[in-house]
C-alpha cells in the first residue's frame, strides 16, 4: 500500500510539472500582448509600451521566460501579479479557504442529496419519488450553474430576504452559492446511484440474500448500497474536481472571493503569474482528490484492499 | 443489530462534518457584524452611517497613477484629491491649488497651493509634494498607466516656495488644466509613495474626504470618514468632513446580482443597472435612479478608411444612410440611453448640438449610393464589384458590455437590407485583432475625456511607424484643426475649431456615432446626496443616510 502511494506520488509530481509547462505554452502562445492590455491601447505610446515590455522581461525568449519563471517557483516564490504587483501565493493561500469551504459544502449537498435520491428511487423504481429523483438529475445536469445562481438568488434574496445575495461574509452566505454548485453534483450522483443500484439488485447474491430471509432494508442499505456506491465513489471524485472549477461561475455569481474568481479575473487581464500559480495550485489538489478516491476505493472495497496488499 | 451500528456511526461522522465546516464558515468570516443593511443602522438620524456601493467590476490598483480602469475613479475619488476641480460647464475651479497663472508662451503654470492639508498619513501637502506627483507620472519605474496620457505634454517642476509651483510643459496645451482635474492624477502622499513603491496600490495614501481602511480582494473596499477634512472642490455642497461614517465597495460582477443585492436591501446603491431593469426600479417606492451621461467621446463605430473600399467617402455615406442608428438606440436601451450624433458627447466644451437630427435613415439613397460606385446586387442579395463581395468585417471587443454585441446584429440586419454583407467577430482581444493587426472594418470604441482635445488621439494623422488611429484618417485640414484646438486659448474660436472637426467626421462619414453612455446608480430612498463630478463619476462627500 505505501509502495503505491509513493509510485502514486511520484508520478502526481510529474503531472504538476506537466501541467504546469502545458499551461505556459498556452498562455504564451495565445494571440495578444499583455502589455497591451496593461496600457490603455488608444493612448499608450510605442515607447512606454516596449519600456514596459522589457521591464517584465517580456522581451527575452520564451524558453528563458519559462525557466525563470519555473526555477522561481521551485524557490516558492509564484512571482507577482503583472496587474498590480501582489505577490501570488500569498494571494491564492488568502483565497483558497473561500473556495474550499464553497467546495466542501457543494459537495456534502451533492452527495447527500445525489446518494439518497438515488436510493430512494431506485427502491421505488417508477414511482413518484423515482419521477422527483429524476427530475431533480435532468434539472441539476441540464441547467447552466450561473442561470440556476441567478434563480435561487432572485427566489431566497429578493423574494424571501432568506439569505444574502452576494459576499462572502459568513456562513448564509455560503448557503446559496453551495447550493447552486451541489445541485449540479446532486444531478450526476443521483443519475448514477440509481443505475448501479437497479444492477446490483439484480444480481444473483441479492437473491441469495433475500433466500435466507434478510429484511428488505438489510439488503438494500447494508448490501446492495455498498457495492453500488463503489462506481459512485468514482464519479464522486471528479465531481469534486467538477465542483472546484464550477467555482469560477458561482463565485462570479455570487460576488465571493475565490480562487475560481482570481483566475477569472486573470485570465481576462492574461495575468501570466497568476494563471501559472492558480493553475500548478489546482493541480496539486486534483492529484490529491485522485489519490483519495484510490485509497477509498480500498476502503469500501475489500477485493481492491487484498489487490493492493498483495 | 451490526449494520444499524455502523449506520449511526456514518451518521455522527456526517453530523461532525456538518458541524465542522459551518464553524469554519464562521471562523473564516471576519465581519460577520457588517449586517446586510448596514447603513439602516444610523437610521434615526442624518449623520454617520455605512453607505455600501456595489460596483460592477474591480478595481484595478487604488494607486492613481497605476490604474487603467474606470471603475478605479469611483473609489479613488474619495481617497485622493486633485490640484484643480473642472465644473460641468467646462470651467476650472480651484482645489488643493488656491490660484494660478499661465505663461506668455503658454508653456508654464504658476499654482499657489492650499496651506492646510494634510494627508492622512500626516505628510504636509506642498509644493515638494506636488512635484513629487508629477515627477512619479512620468516615472518609467511608476509604471504610469493613462495617468502618463493624461499628463503629457508636462516636462517639469520648478519648487519656488513652500507653497508655490511652476509646472512646465513640453508645448502649450489647453486640455492640461482640465487633466489636472481628473481622478488619475490625484495627489498620493509622497511618504506613503516612497515607503510602499509599487504596493500604494493597496495602501493608498491622500488628502481625499475619505482615508484607506481596507481592500479584500474580489470582495470589498472600505473607506472611512476622513475627520480633518476641510478643502472639498465646488463640485460638491459641504466643504468639511462627510456626513456618513463609512463607504463599503462591494464588488459584484453579475449584474442580476447587483440588483439583486440592492431590492434585497444588502446594499444601499448599485452602479450600470442594465436598462431592462430600469423601468421596474423606476416604480419602486423603496428605489431612487440616478443618471449622470458621461462625458467624453460617446460609443462610437470607427471604419477602418485604410481598407477599401471603406477608403470610398460614398460607400460609407451609403452605410450611414442605411444604419437606423435611433430604432437601434430605442429598442435595446428602452429609452434610457441618449442616441448620439457627434465625435463628442454632450456637455463637453465646443459639442455641435447641430448635428442632432442631421442624420436620418434613407435606404432609397444607400442603394443609390451604392449603386453610382459599381456595387452590383448578385443573386444572393449581395452587392459585388470586379467579382468581389461587399462585406464589412464588423468587430466588438466586450462580452456584450452595454448590448454592443445586439448593436452588432441589429446592424447586421439593417445593412443586408442594401447588400452589405456583415461578419460580426466579438474578441476580447481587441489588442492583437484591432491595435496589432489592424483586421477590422468597423469597430466600436468610447472615452470618457473632460477636454475635446482627446479627439486628437482619435483622428489626428499618425506618426511615421507609429500604430494608426481607429479609423486611420489621415487629412491636413483635421491635423491643422486638431493642432491649432489643442493650444487655442480663445474659448469661443476653441468652439468653432472643434465644431468643424465634428461637422466633417459627419459629413464624411468617418464614424457612426451610435449612444451615450449614462452612469446610472439604483439606490435605496435612504440614501441622499450622491452627485456627479463633470465626467460623470460619484462623489460621496454630500452622502446623508436618512431614517
Amino acid at each position: 500500500m505505501v509502495q503505491t502511494i509513493l509510485t502514486r506520488l511520484a508520478t502526481s509530481l510529474l503531472v504538476i510539472f506537466g501541467a504546469s509547462v502545458l499551461v505556459y505554452c498556452i498562455m504564451y502562445l495565445l494571440p495578444g500582448d499583455p502589455v497591451l492590455l496593461m496600457l490603455d491601447p488608444s493612448s499608450a505610446t510605442p515607447e512606454m509600451i516596449q519600456n514596459l515590455r522589457v521591464q517584465l522581461g517580456l522581451d527575452q525568449p520564451f524558453y528563458i521566460q519559462f525557466a525563470n519563471y519555473f526555477g522561481d517557483m521551485l524557490r516558492g516564490d509564484f512571482g507577482k501579479s503583472m496587474i498590480n504587483s501582489d505577490p501570488v501565493l500569498p494571494k491564492i493561500l488568502e483565497h483558497f479557504p473561500a473556495t474550499l469551504a464553497l467546495t466542501a459544502l457543494s459537495s456534502i449537498i451533492a452527495i447527500t442529496i445525489g446518494i439518497t435520491l438515488g436510493v430512494l428511487s431506485a427502491i421505488h423504481r417508477n414511482g413518484v419519488i423515482d419521477f422527483i429523483a429524476r427530475l431533480v438529475g435532468l434539472f441539476g445536469i441540464s441547467m447552466p450553474t450561473f442561470w440556476t445562481g441567478i434563480l435561487l438568488i432572485l427566489l431566497f434574496s429578493v423574494q424571501l430576504g432568506w439569505f444574502p445575495a452576494m459576499g462572502s461574509d459568513g456562513f448564509s452566505s455560503l448557503v446559496l452559492p453551495a447550493a447552486t454548485l451541489g445541485l449540479v453534483g446532486a444531478g450526476f450522483i443521483v443519475r448514477m446511484v440509481r443505475n448501479s443500484m437497479l444492477e446490483v439488485v439484480n444480481e444473483p447474491f441479492i437473491m441469495a440474500l433475500r433466500a435466507k430471509g434478510l429484511s428488505q432494508r438489510t439488503i438494500m442499505y447494508g448490501h446492495a448500497l455498498r457495492n453500488a456506491l463503489i462506481p459512485a465513489v468514482t464519479v464522486i471524485g471528479m465531481l469534486i474536481g467538477d465542483l472546484l472549477a464550477g467555482t469560477v461561475v458561482v463565485e462570479t455569481v455570487f460576488s465571493r472571493q475565490g480562487i475560481g474568481r482570481i483566475i477569472a479575473d486573470a485570465l481576462m487581464a492574461k495575468d501570466l503569474p497568476v494563471v501559472q500559480g492558480v493553475v500548478f495550485f489546482t493541480a496539486i489538489i486534483y492529484v490529491v482528490l485522485n489519490l483519495l478516491v484510490d485509497i477509498s476505493y480500498a476502503y469500501i472495497d475489500p477485493r481492491v484492499r487484498r489487490a493492493v496488499r498483495t | 443489530m451490526n449494520r444499524s451500528i455502523s449506520w449511526m456511526k456514518y451518521m455522527a461522522l456526517a453530523a461532525v462534518l456538518v458541524l465542522v465546516l459551518s464553524g469554519c464558515g464562521a471562523a473564516g468570516n471576519s465581519n460577520s457584524a457588517v449586517q446586510a443593511s448596514g447603513g439602516e443602522q444610523a437610521a434615526g438620524q442624518a449623520e454617520g452611517g455605512n453607505l455600501t456601493y456595489a460596483l460592477a467590476t474591480s478595481p484595478d490598483t487604488l494607486d492613481p497613477h497605476r490604474s487603467g480602469l474606470a471603475v478605479t475613479v469611483r473609489a479613488i475619488r474619495t481617497i485622493y484629491d486633485n490640484l484643480v476641480v473642472q465644473l460641468p460647464d467646462g470651467s476650472i475651479k480651484p482645489w488643493l491649488a488656491k490660484e494660478w497663472s499661465v505663461s506668455e508662451d503658454g508653456k508654464s503654470y504658476t499654482f499657489k497651493l492650499r496651506e492646510d492639508v494634510k494627508f492622512h498619513d500626516g505628510t504636509p501637502f506642498n509644493a515638494e509634494a506636488v512635484k513629487f506627483n508629477l515627477d512619479r507620472v512620468i516615472d518609467p519605474t511608476t509604471k504610469a498607466a493613462n495617468s502618463l496620457a493624461l499628463i503629457r505634454p508636462y516636462s517639469s517642476s520648478e519648487v519656488i516656495d513652500e507653497y508655490t509651483i511652476k509646472v512646465n510643459l513640453e508645448q502649450p496645451s489647453q486640455a492640461f488644466l482640465g487633466n489636472l482635474s481628473q481622478a488619475l492624477l490625484g495627489i498620493v502622499s509622497p511618504t506613503a509613495a516612497k515607503k510602499y513603491g509599487d504596493q500604494l496600490g493597496k495602501n493608498p495614501v491622500g488628502t481625499g474626504p475619505y482615508t484607506f481602511v481596507k481592500w479584500d480582494e474580489n470582495a470589498d473596499i472600505v473607506v472611512a470618514k476622513n475627520r480633518d477634512y476641510n478643502w472639498a472642490p465646488a463640485t460638491v455642497e459641504n466643504e468639511g468632513a462627510p456626513h456618513i461614517d463609512t463607504i463599503t465597495f462591494k464588488i459584484v460582477p453579475e449584474e442580476a446580482t447587483r440588483i439583486g443585492s440592492v431590492q434585497s436591501k444588502q446594499v444601499l446603491a448599485a452602479e450600470t443597472v442594465p436598462p431592462q431593469n430600469i423601468a421596474a426600479l423606476k416604480n419602486d417606492p423603496n428605489q431612487q435612479l440616478l443618471q449622470a451621461n458621461t462625458v467624453g467621446l460617446p460609443y462610437t463605430l470607427f471604419f477602418n478608411l485604410r481598407k477599401a473600399p471603406w477608403d470610398d467617402v460614398k460607400v460609407r455615406q451609403a452605410v450611414q444612410s442605411a444604419v437606423d442608428v435611433e430604432s437601434i438606440v430605442k429598442t435595446l436601451y428602452l429609452g434610457n440611453y441618449e442616441r448620439a450624433w457627434s465625435a463628442l458627447s454632450p456637455g463637453i466644451l465646443g459639442y455641435d448640438a447641430s448635428l442632432e437630427g442631421s442624420i436620418n435613415p434613407d435606404i432609397n439613397k444607400a442603394n443609390q449610393l451604392l449603386d453610382e460606385q459599381g456595387w452590383i446586387k448578385g443573386a444572393d442579395g449581395i452587392r459585388e464589384k470586379d467579382g468581389k463581395k461587399l462585406t464589412l468585417h464588423y468587430v466588438d471587443g466586450s462580452p456584450n458590455r452595454e448590448k454592443r454585441n445586439d448593436i452588432a446584429a441589429i446592424i447586421q440586419q439593417q445593412l443586408k437590407q442594401v447588400g452589405i454583407a456583415v461578419e460580426v467577430e466579438i474578441t476580447k482581444d481587441v489588442a492583437t485583432v484591432i491595435y496589432q493587426n489592424w483586421d477590422y472594418d468597423l469597430y466600436g470604441n468610447s472615452q470618457v475625456n473632460s477636454d475635446p482635445n482627446a479627439l486628437y488621439a482619435f483622428y489626428h494623422t499618425s506618426a511615421e511607424g507609429e500604430r494608426p488611429t481607429l479609423s486611420g484618417l489621415s487629412d491636413p485640414k483635421i491635423d491643422k484643426l486638431l493642432e491649432q484646438g489643442a493650444v487655442e486659448t480663445d474659448s469661443d474660436k476653441r468652439v468653432d475649431i472643434y465644431n468643424q472637426i465634428q461637422q466633417y467626421l459627419i459629413e464624411q462619414a468617418v464614424i457612426l456615432p451610435i449612444y451615450v453612455f449614462p452612469y446610472t446608480v439604483a439606490a435605496s430612498k435612504s440614501v441622499q446626496g450622491i452627485k456627479f463630478d463633470s465626467l460623470g463619476y460619484p462623489l460621496f462627500n454630500d452622502v446623508r443616510i436618512q431614517p
